[in-house]
């Protein structure tokens, strides 16, 4: 047991980047308050929901070295979970949530399973196809909605109602402390220095008399499970949910997200949502500012950004950041 | 007698029309080293995947102790009692040599599978690692990364790795490969040292090493064994001098 709590002193120590970035999260509110920017809370929530998914699929990708396409579709099945469950008139947040992780769950075990097996393109090809099909499925499902998708009412969680300011903004801080200290235990475990390990060299711990396999499914769910819960927040916040939701370029965002914050970094993604998230929400505008004329196609500055950032930057923004904060200390 | 460490029998395995493993029979038996010769090609390496697990004979049987193992799997293998080093380096090297080692004993104390308790700042775990380092004189060398080590000490810690699983086997396949003389002669008082402690089945094209390591020589020739003996005799038949001693100083 005291091995266990000084794991977590240990571990805050590491992710001071996490903490700050988990305590600027708390504080924010405070500021929209004051500045009356409501609509700020609304985006605070947007990239603490993308980056907790990516954050799930670091898990997989910078972790564990899979390159798994598919993992929108965990998002997906996620927001529909409270869209199906609000269609039978089931309105609990916390039965959302608890569908979510084990549909989830079992997705995870079905698709890892069958993937898991493969590796390289293969991988990245099955993973991508099983999110395809969901994606179809759910565009065929008339019933919940089909490719219009379905408007639903924000989840009831007991006393705490989310229609109410800043309510859901804090449940979803606290999902994200949660995700965030759960992962942190995880990456520095037995189980995640294997992982990390299987990453580096698969026969090397196979001839250690352990079953790659095992940790890969293992590391597989527990990321489905954590963009479910995303995917599950997301779709109360909204208020509305699509096939549009696990569209395969969300996969590819997320993973952009990750690579730009820092791949398996624990607080990269969030830093990497933060980035995303706000570059998206600027640039429109900012183009628009200094060439209107292009402004409609901004999307052509985003990519160069983006591939400037993941080239030069290696380590992505977290990386950056560790550099500039280690040369301000040494000078 | 006690049945020995490692016994094959009648192992055939074809690639195609290649035959690789050509009724192959040997055994390796406690406190032995038992060395494996042959040209380029010969099926050497190929016939310890299939003792290893990463490759299943067409025919034949493989026994461990007296149990046949023949259709187990590599980790089921190892857990048995199996550690190799490769022919090419093969460790973890975006790590430290203590961790490492560290991976390797929670792995050897089967505590991999471990979502709550730390690793590479566990003090016994770090203990562990360096008993496991020690066994190769790489203790001070702990903190460096595997990517910066030179290609000796690379072979090193991959015996290191094999040996970490107190494993009754080691199958090593030409630990010596790229490594300069005096690298190699370190090489081979630490395997010589190893006998007591683990049946050993040596891959070597090293001559000087094969003959002062070896209690014993098996010589492999197009997948088939063509001379079995004590390195003395092996040293003296006259069809091994011509099939492999022979074109030593050409081929290798
Ligand atoms: N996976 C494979 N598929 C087809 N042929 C193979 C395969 N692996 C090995 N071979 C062939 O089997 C033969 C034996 O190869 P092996 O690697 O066992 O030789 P070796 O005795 O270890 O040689 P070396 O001393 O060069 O390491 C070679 O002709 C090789 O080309
Ligand atoms: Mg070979």
């Amino acid at each position: 047991m005291t091995r266990f709590f000084s794991l977590i002193g240990r571990g805050l120590l590491q992710h001071r980047a996490m903490m700050y970035l988990l305590v600027g999260f708390a504080l924010f509110p405070l500021y929209t308050g004051f500045a009356d920017l409501p609509f700020w809370n609304d985006v605070a929530i947007r990239i603490m929901l993308l980056g907790m998914a990516a954050m799930g699929l670091n898990l997989v990708l910078g972790y564990g070295g899979m390159v798994s396409f598919g993992h929108a579709a965990f998002f997906g099945i996620g927001a529909y979970c409270v869209g199906i469950s609000s269609y039978y008139d089931i309105f609990n947040g916390w039965i959302h949530i608890g569908f979510s992780l084990v549909t989830c769950g079992l997705m995870g075990v079905i698709i890892g399973l069958l993937s898991l097996r493969t590796s390289g393109i293969y991988f990245i090809m099955i993973t991508l196809a099983f999110a395809q099909m969901l994606f179809f499925a759910f565009v065929s499902l008339e019933t919940f909605g089909g490719d219009d998708g379905m408007s639903i009412d924000r989840a009831e969680f007991g006393l705490i109602d989310l229609y109410e300011p800043l309510r859901l903004y804090f449940l979803v801080w606290a999902a994200l402390v949660i995700v965030s200290l759960l992962l942190m235990f995880i990456v520095h475990s037995r189980f995640g220095v294997t992982l990390r390990a299987i990453k580096s060299n698969e026969s090397r711990v196979e001839a250690m008399g352990l079953t790659p396999l095992k940790f890969k499914i293992t590391a597989y769910v527990i990321s489905a499970m954590i963009c479910g819960l995303a995917g599950t927040l997301f779709a109360s916040w909204q208020e509305y949910v699509s096939p549009d939701i696990m569209h395969w370029t969300r996969s590819g965002e997320l993973m952009i997200i990750i690579i730009l914050g820092g791949l398996g970094t624990l607080a990269g993604p969030l830093l990497g949502a933060i980035a995303f998230l706000l570059l998206e929400e600027f640039l429109p505008e900012l183009i628009q500012a200094i060439a209107p004329d292009y402004a409609e196609n901004w999307m052509i500055v985003f990519g160069p950004i983006l591939i400037a950032i993941v080239m030069f930057g290696r380590g992505g923004l977290l990386g950056l950041l560790i550099k500039l904060f280690q040369r301000k200390g040494a000078s | 007698m006690s049945s020995p460490i490692l016994q094959l029998d009648g192992v055939m395995k074809s690639y195609d029309a290649l035959l690789a493993t050509n009724n192959v029979s040997l055994d390796v038996v406690a406190g032995e080293i038992h060395a494996l010769i042959g040209p380029n090609g010969a099926g050497k390496t190929t016939l310890i995947k299939q003792i290893y697990g990463s490759e299943r004979p067409d025919s034949g049987r493989i026994l461990l102790n007296g149990e046949n193992i023949t259709s187990l799997s590599v980790p089921k293998r190892v857990r048995k009692g199996i550690g190799r080093s490769f022919q090419i380096s093969n460790v973890l090297t975006d790590f430290t040599m203590r961790e490492n080692a560290i991976i390797a004993a929670q792995a050897q104390r089967q505590e991999a599978f471990q979502f709550f308790l730390p690793a590479f700042d566990d003090a016994s775990l770090i203990e562990d690692a360096m008993v496991i380092l020690d066994a190769v004189g790489l203790t001070s060398k702990a903190d460096i990364l595997v990517s910066e080590l030179a290609h000796g000490e690379r072979r090193l810690l991959e015996l290191a790795l094999a040996m970490a699983g107190e494993p009754c086997l080691l199958l090593l396949d030409e630990p010596m490969a790229g490594a300069g003389p005096q690298e190699s002669q370190h090489m081979t008082d630490i395997i010589s040292a190893l006998r007591a402690r683990h049946g050993i089945l040596l891959i070597e094209h090293d001559m000087d090493a094969v003959f002062a390591l070896a209690d014993r020589i098996t010589v492999l020739v197009e997948g088939a064994v063509i001379a079995h003996g004590t390195s003395a005799e092996i040293s003296q038949n006259p069809a091994v001098r011509e099939a492999y001693l022979g074109r030593e100083d050409e081929a290798c």
